[in-house]
């Protein structure tokens, strides 16, 4: 496996690799950034895992 | 195969293309624990399935 160093140019690989990687990495946080059920600053309930807290939460209030 | 003598056609010699190696494959396995562990953390805060 290590003759792939043979082939294709460690620093072109990495270059490529890491610029990848990078602009995957940028994509999927905005698309999470995006929803609302993954949103981690939006400040905002998860909407169907909350929804079963949330019936919950009046009870548990109550004095 | 590959004329030893002349380089290979990324300009590495055996040992540097297996020195290399060896430094990338620590790399990927500590890259992949990392995201293992990072969705195993976010699984916990909300699934996604």
């Amino acid at each position: 496996m290590w003759r792939i160093w043979l082939l294709f140019d460690p620093r072109r690989a990495l270059i490529a690799l890491f610029t990848f990687l990078f602009v995957l990495a940028l994509l999927i946080h905005f698309i999470l950034l995006s929803t609302d059920r993954f949103n981690w600053l939006g400040g905002h309930a998860a909407p169907s895992a909350a929804a079963q807290h949330m019936s919950t939460l009046p009870d548990t209030a109550k004095p | 195969m590959a004329d030893q003598s002349r380089g290979s056609l990324s300009g590495l010699t055996d040992s540097e293309a297996k020195e290399f190696h060896g430094i990338f494959v620590t790399s990927f396995i500590i890259f992949t624990v990392i995201a293992i562990v990072a969705h195993f953390l976010v699984w916990q805060w909300r699934p996604w399935l």
